[in-house]
């Protein structure tokens, strides 16, 4: 920073995403002590009036999180706006989710959401609005490396690290991104929101998918989805690997890797889902064992930081996996890889992330089958 | 404290006039009730009943034909479902079932959405078309109207564009068939000078906010014998008309007000010269932009752009965050993905609405004013357009 004197130095610019929770309410507070010239934005990504979750009076524009977000803005007496991307939201998010469903897959709609909404959309509002960073309350690090690379880093908060979900990021926007509480742990946050004195700071933590609310994504589905493409969804249940069939089936929608509660039959043993074939609605339910692999194929890959091909990487295969170990080997779709041990319940539609050993995020693409 | 924008945003609400401000705390005495017969009444009673004749002398009308409400929402709820209900199938009162409505295409949503509500009442609406150089559909008026016409119902200027609508004329084709006639009079009211009796409408709506009054004051012009049906019931307030303890600070606002009709026409001059300045000076500075019924009869005041390629809701935050309060017709986070419906219906593309920008001046816009915003409005446009193509040509 430099110290002269006479020369107004103009403060750095930061749009930050604010969706009205307490992780976004602290990063904007955090970066106004810091003495950002900080302008927050919603994204009102889709009409909540009719979700059973977080709804004032029913009018439009209603969202308590709105309402939320912005009386955190007015607290810190920054400007504030509402941005308008129903449109995209539901056309890069929504309708692949849906979609994801109904192959028999288990969709990651928050990659989306990151890639084509605060990723994309944002940094084109950051840019537009003449804003020098683009700021999120996401638990995750910047970090810059030996040779002055920006690079994201795990979250200090092991439990809340949210690096899986950005894995598609562009990095030439790295440089431009902060992270304001990837340093923290969430109880921290939550005090820091108590002591700026920020409605939000008890409020609980956003659970699941925020379109779908309580309701559930089966009712979710049900209720965005025409009746005969779900009923063309339904099939039969078979015992894998004996091809037996065992029951008929409501659609494989209802269906995801590893369940084994609400398989719509009754065995005297525990079954699990082991395979969904959508080419003809099998549902192959098996025993656990069969859950397990050591071998993926990862397609659509993205790749943030370099790394060597074949290099032994730790891999989360799921938001709440822990990470493996796995030889990543590029392949002509993307990657494969080779875990040490074998993975249960590899799960296609989710994503395999790819972390270095000083947990810096290296990519990663998409799980098939 | 917040920093004074730059507003050009009169249609959307007017900051208060001076005068009203001064004469607040004085006003702030007249805390009784007017319906009261002890002393407290007195001075409430008073600005009541000479805001009423003062506004009644202005619009020349009488002053038994005004009713105070809570804004022109209220108002035009009123009309349309006092007359629906007047006429509407299955009152036994009346022996003359009228269940169809004219209104035009570019209504504000206090007139649209309860039409659209007593459609599901079962009226049948029919909506006037008006063209892209904003010229209503007189044709179309005169063929849909007969003898199950309850209402015409088209306002007096638009709020998006400006356009003055030709009420004179609607009126005459709606009396030959004994039609009555409501004209939501929001926009024109304190811009240009006119009056009910020269209108010849049986309804009137205005908005106090609209004129440097304060917030939550409306006026309804009912003609003697109009068929009137309460929206609010209560007590005998307003000759029984609109029950609720009045507004006394509202309306003695809008008093304060009246007394600067005197104004208008000179201000409406004055304006129009800015305006037009302001659209020559756009047109010639920043390519590829058009203003709406550009051709129509407009309001001095309003100007309602479209600036290709350039985000309206995006715009506005540009241009807020510099210090300039303006409108757009784009979806805005109203829960609506949908951009302006008066845009879209008189023929815009959704391309096109999204792109839409309304400026609209008041009495207290300078030339300075002006210069500052078409400056900076140049440079925001180049600036976005910029980064526009630069993701165009990656």
């Amino acid at each position: 920073m430099s110290d002269t004197v006479n020369v107004p130095v103009k403060k750095k610019k930061v749009l930050v995403a604010m969706s009205g929770g307490v992780d976004s309410s602290v990063a904007a507070a955090l970066l106004k002590e810091q003495g950002y010239d900080v302008v927050g934005a919603t994204m009102q990504v889709w009409d909540y009036t009719n979700c059973d979750i977080t709804e004032g009076n029913g009018t439009c524009c209603s969202s308590l999180d709105v309402d939320d977000a912005r009386s955190v803005a007015d607290k810190l007496d920054i400007p504030f706006y509402v941005l308008n991307c129903e449109a995209k939201f539901k056309a890069s998010v929504i309708d692949p989710f849906i979609n994801a469903y109904l192959q028999g897959q288990t969709p990651l709609p928050c990659v989306n959401c990151n890639t084509y909404l605060k990723f994309d959309h944002l940094v084109k509002k950051m840019k537009e609005l003449e804003c020098d960073y683009l700021a999120t309350g996401h638990y995750a690090q910047i970090i810059q490396s030996a040779s002055g690379e920006y690079q994201i880093k795990t979250s200090e908060d092991d439990w809340k690290d949210q690096t899986y979900f950005l894995f598609t990021i562009d990095p030439a926007i790295v440089p431009k991104l902060l992270f304001p509480i990837g340093h923290l742990k969430k109880p921290e946050v939550r005090k820091l929101a108590e002591s700026q004195g920020l409605v939000v700071a008890k409020k609980k933590d956003s659970q699941g998918i925020c379109f779908v609310g309580n309701m559930g994504y089966d009712n979710f589905i049900k209720g965005q989805v025409s009746e005969i493409i779900l009923k063309s969804k339904r099939g039969v249940l078979k015992r894998y690997p004996t091809n037996e069939v065992m029951a008929q089936h409501d659609g494989i929608h209802h269906y995801t890797i590893g369940q084994s509660k609400g398989l719509g039959m009754t065995y005297h043993e525990k079954l699990f889902v082991i395979k969904i074939d959508a080419t003809d609605n099998t549902v192959w339910v098996g025993e656990e064992k069969y859950l397990f692999h050591d071998e993926v194929d990862v397609i659509e890959p993205h790749i943030i930081s370099q790394f060597t091909d074949g290099e032994e990487l730790s891999v989360k295969i799921r938001y709440q996996h822990k990470g493996s170990i796995a030889k990543v080997v590029k392949s002509e779709t993307g990657f494969k890889l080779k875990f040490k041990e074998p993975q249960r319940a590899i799960t296609p539609g989710q994503a395999a992330v790819f972390y270095s050993q000083e947990k810096v995020l290296l990519g990663g693409g998409w799980i098939k089958l | 404290m917040l920093k004074i924008p730059i507003y050009l945003d009169f249609n959307a609400t007017a900051p208060l006039s001076q005068k009203v401000i001064t004469s607040m705390p004085q006003l702030l005495q007249l805390w009784g009730n007017p319906s009261s017969i002890h002393l407290a009444s007195r001075g409430p009673k008073t600005i009541l009943r000479e805001t009423k004749k003062k506004l009644a002398d202005y619009l020349k009308v009488s002053s038994l034909e005004i009713i105070f409400n809570s804004g022109a929402s209220e108002g035009n709820n009123t009309v349309l479902k006092s007359v629906w209900n007047t006429f509407r199938p299955g009152n036994h009162f009346n022996h003359s079932v009228k269940n169809e409505f004219l209104i035009s295409a570019v209504e504000h949503p206090s007139i649209t959405k309860t039409a659209q509500f007593l459609e599901t009442e079962g009226a049948i609406v029919h909506w006037i078309p008006v063209s892209l150089n904003g010229d209503i559909d007189l044709n179309f008026i005169k063929e849909k109207l007969n003898e199950r016409t309850a209402l015409v119902s088209v306002m007096f200027a638009n709020n998006e564009t400006g356009t003055v609508f030709p009420i004179k004329d609607i009126v005459a084709l709606a009396k030959a068939k004994n039609v009555l006639v409501h004209s939501d009079c929001v926009q024109a009211f304190g811009k240009t000078d006119f009056n009910l009796q020269d209108l010849g409408v049986d309804y009137a709506t205005i908005s106090a906010h609209k004129f440097y009054a304060l917030k939550g004051c409306g006026v309804l012009f009912a003609r003697k014998n109009a068929p009137y049906i309460n929206l609010v019931h209560g007590g005998g307030q307003e000759r029984s008309r609109r029950g609720g303890t009045e507004n006394i600070l509202g309306i003695a606002s809008l008093g304060v007000m009246v007394d600067e009709l005197s104004q208008v026409s000179h201000n409406e001059t004055e304006i129009r010269i800015l305006r037009d300045y302001f659209e020559t000076e756009i047109k010639a500075q920043i390519p590829a932009v058009s203003v709406t019924c550009e051709k129509s009869i407009r309001l001095a005041n309003t100007s309602s752009l479209v600036i290709t390629g350039v985000d309206g809701e995006t715009l506005l935050v540009s241009l807020d965050l510099k210090g300039f309060a303006v409108s757009t017709g784009a979806a805005c986070s109203s829960g609506n993905p949908e951009p302006s419906p008066v845009l879209l219906a008189l023929g815009l593309t959704r391309q096109e609405a999204q792109n839409s920008l309304r400026v609209s001046l008041g009495w207290t816009t300078t030339k300075e004013h002006i210069d500052l915003f078409i400056h900076q409005l140049v440079e925001v446009v180049e600036h976005l357009r910029a980064i526009n193509e630069a993701q165009t040509n990656v």
